[in-house]
């Protein structure tokens, strides 16, 4: 008898250390079908959010899982603290602020945008009056183009998906979706579209956390990792592999 | 395809009770069922999903627990009974009184007479409108990728996003769900045979 009780206490107790030694686990959220941030090719999931978070969850020693939902879900996610952290181009606004504590902002962009080729009438963002112009739901660039709309007729017409195809056929005449991942649609998509002058309104985007103790905790540490993979040049090796120039400075 | 067949059974029976509730009038349960009714008919879908899986955690904290799979099940349940309640309230009013009067004289209760000749042959009338209901529900289960379930239509959408094949992947998920739904079809004609015999 007491030997199995032993035995039981033994075992209890390698339970709990061995549980007290395993690594924890951040949940990160993503759309993943932001190509290229976050996408899937053959049923594996890769981009550069996933690169990045391998490598963060590398340097914290602990293990990453990634949370594929609909980009409309994510924030639910976030609130109800099923994920710890959305890594999906969020950029850092006030009304974000107000509500979340975003970690260190680690990819600077612009807005861009997008027109069908050959329509050479529009050339950015001040040739957009009395157009249609597409946006993804969910995304600011919105309030964006209701900030520059100052007579206000400009049509937004909001997609969840298919604004590319949609601006391609001619149906809306421009979209406005971020520089980067502009450039990488005209590039890689069989589609005829083309960039409409510069881009406006720079901004920077970061990975928002809520603000509790713990979760603030987390927050900080992804930030020295930042900053640690910034001094050795890690994260521009991860960007420049996805699109050939360094996205994470201004 | 698995979100569909749980809900499925789980909205049927609850659909049946519901639909036997109003076909009595219940005191109480009927307007009960009656606001049921009228909630999961009158808002979409999505919205139900959203408050079912992101809003009720917000008051019940314990809630954060439940998975989205199981949170997709009971959303599809819901909101696809009380369609169903309907269809089969329908049904039930449509198998003549005079079986159900017939019943009551033998000395059945009304529970009984429901179980034994009533909902059977208003399994009959029902079956094909059920059908359609649970074919929408099939197609509705794309939708639980804005809590996090990833199935077909969320997987086609993540690799057309990266191969830019829209039209071929959007193509092969049509066919798919065409060729889903035409097996059921076929269980349809098979039951509908099976329920017909006494006729």
């Amino acid at each position: 008898m007491k030997k199995i009780i032993l035995a039981a206490i033994m075992l209890a107790t390698t339970t709990v250390a061995t549980l007290a030694n395993a690594q924890t686990t951040i949940k990160v959220g993503m759309s993943g079908n932001y190509f290229p941030f976050t996408f899937s090719k053959n049923d594996e999931l890769q981009g550069f959010e996933v690169d990045l978070w391998r490598e963060i969850a590398k340097r914290n020693d602990s293990k990453v899982e990634f949370v594929t939902v609909n980009f409309s879900g994510l924030f639910g996610m976030l609130e109800t603290g099923r994920i710890d952290t959305i890594s999906n181009q969020i950029t850092i606004t006030d009304a974000r602020t107000a509500k979340y504590a975003f970690s260190q902002p680690y990819v600077y962009d612009g807005a861009q945008v997008v027109v069908k080729k050959g329509n050479d009438s529009i050339k950015g963002i001040n040739d957009l009056s009395n157009k249609t112009v597409g946006v993804n739901l969910g995304s600011n660039f919105a309030d964006l183009l209701r900030k520059h709309d100052t007579n206000n007729d400009i049509t937004i017409k909001t997609y969840d998906t298919g604004i590319e195809r949609d601006v391609a056929l001619g149906r809306t005449d421009a979209f406005v979706m971020d520089r980067l991942s502009s450039v990488e649609l005209i590039n890689k998509s069989p589609l005829p579209l083309q960039l409409a002058g510069p881009t406006f309104d720079t901004f920077a985007n970061a990975m928002p956390f809520l603000k509790n103790e713990k979760q603030l905790a987390l927050r900080d540490k992804v930030n020295a990792i930042l900053d640690s993979m910034r001094q050795d040049g890690s994260l521009k090796t991860i960007s420049v592999k996805w699109f050939a120039t360094d996205i994470t400075v201004k | 395809m698995e979100m569909a067949l749980w809900g499925l059974v789980f909205s049927l029976i609850l659909a049946i009770g519901l639909a036997v509730v109003r076909t009595f009038k219940v005191p109480v349960l009927n307007q009960l069922a009656l606001l049921f009714i009228s909630f999961f008919r009158g808002t979409p879908l999505l919205v139900q999903l959203f408050l079912l899986y992101y809003g009720l955690p917000r008051i019940f904290p314990i809630l954060v627990s439940m998975d989205a799979f199981t949170a997709a099940v009971i959303g599809l349940t819901l909101h696809f009974a009380a369609y169903k309640a309907e269809t089969i309230r329908a049904a039930i009013m449509s198998v003549d009184r005079t079986q159900m009067e017939a019943s009551l004289s033998i000395g059945m209760t009304n529970m009984q007479a429901m179980r034994r000749i009533i909902l059977p042959q208003a399994a009959r009338i029902a079956t094909p409108s059920l059908m359609n209901h649970f074919i929408d529900m099939i197609k509705s289960t794309s939708l639980a990728f804005t809590l996090g379930v990833t199935e077909i239509m969320a997987k086609t959408q993540m690799e057309a996003s990266s191969s830019f094949y829209f039209f071929e992947s959007f193509l092969a998920v049509a066919l798919i769900y065409w060729a889903i739904v035409s097996v059921f079809t076929q269980i349809q004609v098979r039951l509908e045979i099976y329920l017909n015999k006494a006729y």
